[in-house]
């Protein structure tokens, strides 16, 4: 502790200020400028007034019959998606935790889709479900389980769907990786115990596995989360939102109220009402895991 | 970490070299002139090495930096840049653009800026020039004008023994009877339609004899969703949902890929459809015809885009480019690939009087013009969402054109 | 025994199964893409479409068509340059933060880096609106420079919670010596903690490297020429022209796209999964 007082103060906090500022400028005054923007109105046409509006936005965002719709595909889009590459990825890495030999390999190959950029991932799959594409080909004429080509992009529902099934895919590589990392610190001698008992598989992957890696089951689900409302490439690559904002999410109808409609307190408002509720959102999750621990 | 320092020292170097670079380029003016001419067309090849090299040789000092947008991304672009002080000097405009953009003040009115304006308007139609008039000053030059007809897929029309629809009746009736299946089992549609926006329905609604405002475009109560406008609407859903109309849909094959692989009959397209379908699907043969005509006649959308200096510009420089595009040269040029010249001297020249344009040229002779308002990409909008709850089946025509209309009106006031 | 054996053997062929079956999955569609990227255009509505081109019919037009264009090497240059400024500076950053952070506890550096990882919660796109009205107010608007310290304070939240977690397990005692010694916080910074650091450091700009090689809507936003465009906004460029789409062109991008990509993820794959169990198992 003697030595501690000769630290130059000084000298830490050089060491700090460059981050701090560089962090501080590009994403906690944007948070504060977000809050303040989505109290005035500001549109292209009055950019240089910006008049203070109170809660202007946020009525014109919840009175807005296309919120709601949209905001209803980022909910599915996460309830579907996080589970799905959850699901998937722990399987996937119990399977990997008990080979011995190629698992550097799988888990490699299994990883590539992580690595893809969202942009090439969504065109290659807009491809695919094209409806004169290869996958209804396959599905009809090969299989013979569909009698005709499937609209997959073109509308609510089926172009959501490919955007989550994208999801899932892109996402189950990460999921693998992390799940295998906390698999492998399970602690074996509870496996053992469990063997003494006459569990089965299925009851050791409950009663062993599963409360044994929940810290992490904790972290994907609220990383997953977060990466599920913030959906935006995908959509705005394979659909676009058609039809009629129909497919969009939370983000790309807010990028397309600011961008192209100019309404920047409106898409001020939804933002700010998304980050809002993910960080509750967090919280909560986080209050569950840790209560069910106790 | 000395191959850590090593790959620093070589990061940081590259990037000096590179500013160097930058920094070397400047002295020159430079003009950024924004466009939509697609990435990989004939008319971008021409601009980038036919025209810009041309003006650079004629103008030493002046650099033009081509960028090329996505239609509506185009749009976007420049609004966003308005706020943000990042304009380009010129830009070639959907002539539907300019109201809105002269509302927001960026335009440069040309009249009373430019001491040579009458001369070098006077070299262009004046039914081009028009477009370009808003509140009795010029925003912008013409540049080109266009109107679509229908392209059909001869060897089709004839397999199925439909003629070339002259009414609106038997365009109904030919649009059905060519879709169905092909030789392969494929379905094929009578009619491609890429997208449900005004470009695309107008024709319909106004050779229908509906009308989208009243002409003084103060009020779409009674038009967008008067009786005649209702039906054109109403008989392109029934086509849509009879399987025989098709394009609009993320999953659909595009346009000129559907046309020249037989399976869209027929379309309706503009003169730049030729260059393009003769460099992609060149066994591909088809016949052109004007709109099929309703009780307002055969009426097509009148379509064209105006070369516009925004108030930002490098006004010299920006208005030599514009004289330049606008001039005898570069218009021909550009009539090779399918854009129609507004520059009298080029109308006369051999390339346009042998590039077949005489239908287009006819079709523009009727055409409408989408309403000249600011709001009107808003609503557009509103017409695509609306169209989509109609062909969808969510809506009838009546209900959502009932509140389109009401929306309108709020727009209009 | 011999039982327990033969259903080992048996669990274990079940599970190479599934995993060679899931495997397929994973690739197809890559497979697809790299077998579009080799055909014409002319075949890409083809009857009956066909996973494999027909051998006689495969081509490398699209790559050549890709490679004559010298935008292509302009976009690839912008997207190293980019990607290389952003990790040089989050590291430099992130490090030094991260050092002071793990090292130096009190109740302000507590609350600081709470605060830091807090912000990790608010999806970055969501900010996009107030980002883009600040990098007009600087003057950053189509310039790279209006990429990287957006892209810097992005992964900075990341990699300073990875880097302290290496910090913090720097023993006490060595740089107990280093005081006695006399050595000042940037010698021991440098000298002792970024070299215990390295392998964090790494694992980190492997991260960073990513997220700005693959960035799209921020650079969409923000970047207009084409020649300043990095290579994301130039394939979904590529595919803007709705009419007529050369899926052959855009695939042929795509790949050259992914080639140093896969190669870093292939060469680096020990940091890779360093880095992000590291932040699994801690949470």
């Amino acid at each position: 502790m003697i030595q501690k007082s000769r630290v130059n103060r000084a000298q830490l906090f050089a060491l700090l200020l460059p981050g701090l500022l560089v962090f501080g400028m590009f994403t906690v005054y944007p948070i504060v400028r977000l809050f303040w923007m989505s109290l005035c109105d500001m549109r292209f046409s009055s950019m240089l007034t910006q008049p203070f509006a109170g809660l202007l936005n946020y009525r014109q965002v919840f009175g807005d019959g296309t919120f709601w719709m949209v905001f209803v595909n980022s909910v599915v889009y996460t309830l579907i998606t996080v589970p799905g590459q959850m699901v998937i990825g722990l399987f996937i890495a119990v399977l990997l935790n008990g080979i011995k030999r190629f698992s550097v390999t799988f888990r490699v190959i299994n990883y590539l889709p992580v690595v893809t950029s969202w942009v090439i991932a969504s065109l290659v799959f807009r491809y695919i479900f094209n409806t004169e594409g290869l996958l209804n080909h396959f599905l009809w004429k090969v299989l013979g389980v569909t009698s005709g080509n499937i609209r997959w992009l073109d509308t609510r529902w089926s172009g959501l769907s490919v955007a989550m099934i994208l999801g899932i895919w892109k996402g189950i590589g990460w999921n693998m990786v992390i799940f295998l990392a906390a698999l492998q610190q399970v602690p074996k001698d509870l496996y053992e115990a469990a063997d003494i008992d006459g569990c089965g598989a299925w009851k050791k992957f409950v009663c062993v596995t599963l409360p044994g890696i929940r810290g992490t089951i904790l972290f994907a689900l609220i990383e997953l989360t977060i990466g599920g409302f913030n959906v935006f490439t995908s959509i705005k690559m394979i659909t676009g939102g058609k039809p009629a904002h129909q497919t969009d999410t939370l983000l790309t109808w807010m990028y397309y109220k600011a961008f192209s409609t100019g309404q920047f307190g409106y898409a001020a408002a939804l933002s700010f009402v998304m980050a809002l509720s993910l960080g509750l959102l967090a919280i909560v999750q986080f209050r569950m895991m840790r209560s069910r621990e106790a | 970490m000395n191959t850590f320092r090593k790959i620093l020292a070589a990061a940081v170097a590259c990037m000096l070299l590179l500013s160097a670079c930058a920094a070397l380029a400047e002295g020159e003016t430079v003009i950024n002139f924004w466009h939509h001419y697609s990435a990989q067309s004939a008319e971008n090849e021409t601009l980038m090495n036919v025209l810009i090299p041309a003006f650079e040789a004629e103008n030493p000092g002046i650099k033009v930096n081509a960028v090329s947008h996505e239609w509506a991304e185009l749009h976007d672009k420049v609004l966003v840049s308005a706020n943000s002080n990042a304009l380009p000097d010129v830009a070639r405009c959907d002539i539907a653009w300019l109201p809105e953009f002269q509302k927001m003040g960026i335009l440069v009115a040309l009249d009373e800026e430019m001491a040579d304006f009458a001369d070098v308007s006077g070299q262009l139609l004046d039914s081009a020039m028009s477009t370009a008039a808003i509140g009795g000053h010029y925003y912008a030059l013409a540049l080109n004008t266009n109107s679509k007809i229908v392209f059909y897929n001869t060897a089709m029309l004839e397999e199925a023994g439909v003629a070339v629809p002259a009414t609106m009746d038997e365009w109904a009736e030919a649009v059905k009877a060519l879709s169905g299946e092909n030789a392969n089992g494929q379905q094929v549609w009578g009619w491609n339609e890429p997208a449900l926006a005004g470009w695309n329905i107008c024709p319909f609604i106004w050779s229908f004899g509906g009308a989208l405002t009243d002409p003084d475009q103060t009020v779409a109560t009674g038009y967008v969703n008067g009786p005649q406008t209702v039906k054109a609407v109403e008989t392109f859903a029934a086509l849509v949902q009879a399987g025989a109309i098709t394009g609009f849909n993320a999953g659909d094959i595009p346009m000129t890929d559907g046309f020249g692989t037989g399976r869209y009959a027929m379309m309706l397209e503009g003169p730049w459809k030729s260059a393009e379908l003769a460099g992609a699907y060149p066994d591909v043969v088809y016949g052109t015809a004007p709109i099929p005509a309703g009780e307002g006649g055969s009426t097509s959308v009148l379509g064209g885009e105006d070369i516009a200096m925004f108030n930002t510009a490098n006004r010299e420089a920006a208005w030599r480019f514009m004289q330049f595009m606008t001039g005898e040269y570069a218009e021909t040029e550009m009539a090779k690939c399918g854009q129609i010249p507004v520059n009298k001297a080029a109308l006369e020249s051999d390339t346009v009087k042998n590039a077949d344009y005489a239908p287009f040229i006819e079709a523009i002779q009727t055409a409408r013009a989408r309403p000249t308002v600011a709001a009107w990409s808003e609503m557009d909008n509103g017409l695509q969402v609306a169209m989509t709850a109609i062909v969808n089946g969510e809506k009838t025509a009546q209900e959502a054109l009932d509140e389109l209309a009401a929306q309108w009106d709020e727009l209009l006031k | 025994m011999k039982r327990m054996n033969a259903a080992r053997v048996r669990a274990a062929i079940i599970r190479y199964l599934l995993l060679a079956v899931g495997t397929v999955v994973f690739t197809l569609p890559m497979l697809y893409m790299i077998s579009t990227s080799l055909r014409p255009n002319g075949a890409l509505y083809e009857y009956p479409p066909r996973f494999f081109p027909k051998p006689e019919a495969l081509t490398l037009e699209n790559y050549d068509y890709i490679l004559r264009q010298s935008k292509f090497y302009l976009n690839f240059l912008n997207s190293v340059l980019v990607s290389v400024s952003t990790i040089l500076l989050a590291a430099a950053v992130a490090s030094a933060m991260a050092f002071v952070l793990g090292k130096f506890k009190s109740r302000g550096t507590k609350t600081l880096f709470a605060f830091i990882i807090i912000t990790m919660i608010i999806p970055g796109t969501t900010m996009i609106v107030p980002q883009f009205e600040l990098a007009t107010k600087l003057g950053l608007v189509n310039r790279l420079w209006g990429l990287i310290p957006f892209y810097v304070a992005w992964v900075i939240p990341f990699s300073t919670f990875m880097i302290k977690g290496f910090m913090e397990n720097i023993p006490g005692e060595i740089m107990e010596a280093c005081w006695i010694d006399g050595a000042d916080v940037w010698t021991v910074y440098t000298r002792v903690a970024l070299p215990l650091a390295s392998p964090a450091l790494a694992s980190v700009s492997i991260f960073n490297f990513l997220t700005a090689w693959e960035e799209y809507p921020w650079a969409n936003t923000v970047i207009n020429d084409n020649n300043r465009r990095t290579l994301p906004i130039a394939i979904a460029g590529f595919f803007g022209q709705h009419q007529f789409t050369q899926w052959g062109y855009v695939f042929a991008m795509s790949v050259l796209t992914l080639i140093p990509v896969v190669l870093i993820f292939i060469l680096c794959q020990k940091f890779f999964v360093q880095g992000l169990t590291a932040g699994s198992v801690k949470g």
